[in-house]
């Protein structure tokens, strides 16, 4: 019996010495609950690293903790960040820019054109293997003129440039950041200019940032340019969505960005949660693999896109809270945007879908598969598309599978019909989805086509930004007339917010927390 | 009694270098491609190269092995592809919460299911029989994940009693350490019922209560002794069980665990962290079970070591 008891104190003994050091390691954030503000957000991923450059999977940690030299404004319009202002020569081949005086890194330093060299050089450099250095190829050579001043000369007129020195992955680090910081860079250390600094990161679990409070320096079109309101942010991952959503209702979390449309009548009921509705940067399209018969075809192509019924698909599938789409981008890019699309576009009209299918010699329809990820927002649009295929004469059999698999499945270039979404505010993706250099993958849709990629290749190196945005409305025109895709739907971003949140600002892209955003 | 432990830990080398094996295949048979999940869109020719050859993926897969397992050897599980840090320090983080959530889980889980299989043993074919067995079915039949929903719901959402997720204090650990705990209880019940119903039924047993011992010394005294000795032997296997379910019960309670850890590298395809997080799993499966045969060796006298 001795040993019994001894294995049971044993055990008795494990658990609490395990409680023990969990309480100790938690009890420092507990102090002054009533004196700092602290704002708690959850997310259903962790970040991988808060190394920006080496990442391709960007923590919203990174957009605090980092300037870009240009920011982005509620309206989608670039305007100055780090860099005061900039000018393009006449050849559209150099760019100068610069920098704001008196900027400082959370380490003390100010920031000088080096660092942006730096940065840029890094990204730019194989050997770093940065995600975002196919972005960058554009440029040829970083110039630094002055402690404040550098010119940025390309190899082509690029305009795009702007949108991505506005990007996450484009945040200014200090000049050798790697060789000062080695291994620790991205997981215990990361010191950028930006309104919040890194405290700590519990890797599966939560990243604490506190404010910068000699942040001075938020871009003009903000209406708080100095230090933050909110002393701390926690970014908490959970990623079971009950969880998430459980820890909203009962005050865990303040903010949710993206809940799903199914839970956004749960939420809306609540008194104590808002739910902000915007226009989001995202399309969900079905797609064919156009180098199999019988997608050949470009009637059969437009015969899918006649097919299909948009606006019961918003009504039903996203219970209103999506826009029908017709044009290949997100309205909410403005300039880029095709304003034609829906009137170019193909309206829901099965009558014709038959018609045109009849023309290609499909009078009696034919099968095919019709591949998804198993979210519950795709199956069911896999189910309703199954069924509006089904009245043109199409027999359409369900593929389902893990998101993961269901990339794999792309990439090996095993699709037939299949549903896509994709998240972006920038017209290249275009470059990235339909140019030919890109198949088979992610040129998933398998589009080969020497106007298409005439038109891309054109409007990328257009000299201006509005040249380029109609270059862009041009390939869209292209696009809509070949049916690349079918273009379904753009969902809305649906943010859920809690009372206690003042102040709150809808940004299309990213959340400015440092711009008056307030806790009660 | 130390030769017979040392002889178990070295059978463990094999039946690891077999995990090894099995690992490593199904992670290299498994389709997706590491080098497209680390630098995600618009990449160079060159960069990919560059990270496909510093990855080792263009050796042929026995070579990948054998430096992986000589790696292994010298404790080295190789670097994260994503996090690009040691994957033994990345474990070293994560192994404590998943550690005391299954030692939390396994107390209660003893805690309550010895007593109520002796109960129900000793009141056999009554009302407390049928509801501790009861019991027992429901909780066995109920996936953990589900009931550490209902937890979730009623005592953290409705009750507000615990934090609905996370991590470090000692409220944090109750919910998920009890949808585990009840949930294995439900079949460690099971099995002391049936053991000490087996040794009541002994001749000892009915020797003892013929001298006119009372029945609270007959089973406290002579029976319990000898119906725990299967059961403390399942405690070693217990352990592999309950850090296994751990993987999914760490993911709705947001535990930032082994479990969730493997999870999330599945998905990323993160080859190193999967890799090396099955092995420290299978590792203390291992461990369990030949906890379990040194605990059976140590309880009953009748076995010898050999």
């Amino acid at each position: 019996m001795k040993k019994f008891k001894f294995l049971f104190l044993a055990l008795s003994l494990l658990l609490v010495l395990g409680l023990a050091a969990a309480g100790c390691s938690q009890g420092e954030g507990d102090t002054d609950p009533e004196e700092t503000k602290v704002l708690v957000m959850a997310y259903d991923r962790d970040a991988e690293t808060l190394d920006h450059i080496r990442t391709s999977w960007y923590s919203d940690a990174l957009i605090y903790i980092f300037d870009r030299l240009v920011s982005r404004d509620y309206d989608f319009n670039y305007q100055p960040g780090l860099a005061e202002r900039w000018e393009t020569s006449e050849d559209g081949l150099t760019w100068t820019f610069y920098l704001r005086e008196g900027v400082k890194f959370h380490d003390g330093k100010d920031l000088t054109a080096e660092d942006v060299k730096w940065t840029l050089d890094t990204i730019l450099d194989p050997d770093t293997a940065s995600p975002f250095s196919g972005d960058l190829q554009a440029i040829q050579e970083v110039v630094v003129k002055g402690d404040l001043e550098l010119d940025i000369i390309l190899k082509h007129p690029f305009p795009n440039l702007l949108f991505n020195l506005s990007n996450t992955a484009a945040g200014i680090a200090p000049k050798d950041a790697y060789t000062e910081h080695g291994d620790s860079w991205g997981i215990t250390t990361v010191i950028g200019t930006g309104p919040y600094m890194l405290e700590e990161w519990v890797q599966g679990d939560r990243i604490v940032l506190k404010k910068n409070p000699d942040y001075n320096w938020g871009p003009e079109w903000m209406s708080n340019r100095g230090p933050a309101l909110i002393d701390e942010v926690v970014l908490r991952t959970i990623p079971e969505e009950t969880a998430r959503l459980m820890e909203l209702e009962t005050g865990g979390v303040h903010i949710i960005r993206n809940i799903p449309p199914t839970v956004y009548d749960k939420v809306k009921d609540n008194a104590d949660i808002t739910v902000i509705q915007g226009s989001a940067t995202r399309l969900g399209y079905l797609a064919y693999a156009c180098d199999l018969e019988p997608f050949t075809d470009v009637r059969v192509r437009q015969a899918i896109n006649h097919a299909i019924d948009r606006d019961s698909i918003v009504e039903f599938v996203f219970r209103g809270l999506a826009e029908p789409a017709y044009g290949y981008l997100p309205p909410a890019l403005k300039s880029e945007y095709y304003a034609g699309s829906e009137a170019d576009g193909y309206k829901y009209d099965p009558d014709r879908a038959k018609e045109l299918l009849a023309e290609a010699g499909f009078a009696d329809g034919f099968s095919v598969t019709l591949s998804a990820d198993n979210s519950t927002e795709s199956t069911r649009l896999a189910e309703v598309f199954q069924s509006q295929l089904k009245e043109v004469g199409i027999t359409a059999e369900i593929n389902l599978m893990d998101s993961a698999s269901y990339v794999d499945f792309l990439k090996e270039g095993k699709q037939e019909l299949f549903i896509r979404l994709y998240s972006w505010p920038n017209a290249d993706i275009l470059d990235w989805f339909l140019l030919s250099s890109q198949f088979p993958y992610p040129n998933h849709s398998h589009w080969v086509d020497d106007t298409t990629d005439e038109l891309i290749t054109a409007a990328a190196q257009m000299a201006t930004w509005d040249e380029r945005a109609a270059g862009y409305q041009a390939v869209q025109k292209h696009l809509i007339e070949q049916a690349v895709w079918c273009p379904v739907y753009v969902p809305d971003t649906l943010i859920a917010v809690r009372k206690e949140v003042k102040n709150f600002k809808f940004h299309p892209w990213q959340m400015m927390l440092n711009d008056g955003f307030d806790l009660e | 009694m130390f030769k017979y432990i040392l002889k178990k830990l070295i059978m463990m080398i094999p039946i690891l270098i077999g995990a090894t094996i099995i690992v490593f295949l199904m992670l290299h048979l498994a389709p997706g491609d590491p080098v497209h999940l680390i630098v995600g869109p618009n990449i160079t020719p060159e960069v990919y190269d560059q990270i496909y050859r510093s990855l080792g993926l263009d050796q042929p897969a026995v070579v990948q092995y054998f430096k992986f397992l000589r790696n292994v050897l010298q404790g080295n599980l190789g670097n994260s592809i994503l996090q690009r840090r040691p994957v033994m320090e990345i474990i070293w983080q994560r192994l404590p919460v998943t550690l005391e959530l299954s030692l939390a889980a396994l107390l209660i889980s003893f805690a309550i299911a010895i007593p109520a299989g002796v109960l129900a043993a000793v009141k056999r074919n009554t009302i407390t029989d049928y509801t501790c067995m009861t019991g027992a079915l429901i909780g066995m039949s109920m996936p953990t994940f589900w009931f550490g929903l209902l937890l979730l719901y009623f005592f953290a959402y409705k009750g507000g009693y615990f934090p609905v997720s996370g991590y470090g204090t000692w409220k944090h650990l109750v919910l998920p350490a009890f949808a585990m705990g009840l949930t294995d209880a439900a079949v460690t019940a099971r099995m002391a019922r049936s053991s000490m119903l087996e040794v009541i039924r002994q001749d000892y047993i009915r020797t003892a209560r013929s001298k006119g011992l009372a029945e609270k010394v007959v089973i406290y005294q002579h029976a319990l002794k000898n119906a725990l000795i299967p059961i403390i032997t399942l405690l070693g296997l217990r352990i592999g069980w309950i850090m296994g379910g751990s993987v999914i019960l760490e993911k709705v309670f947001a535990r930032p665990g082994l479990g969730s850890l493997m999870v999330d590298a599945i998905f990323a395809r993160d080859y190193p962290i999967v890799q090396g997080s099955l092995l420290v799993l299978t590792t203390f499966i291992i461990l369990g079970n030949i906890l379990a045969d040194i605990l059976y060796a140590v309880v009953d006298p009748r076995i010898k070591y050999h």
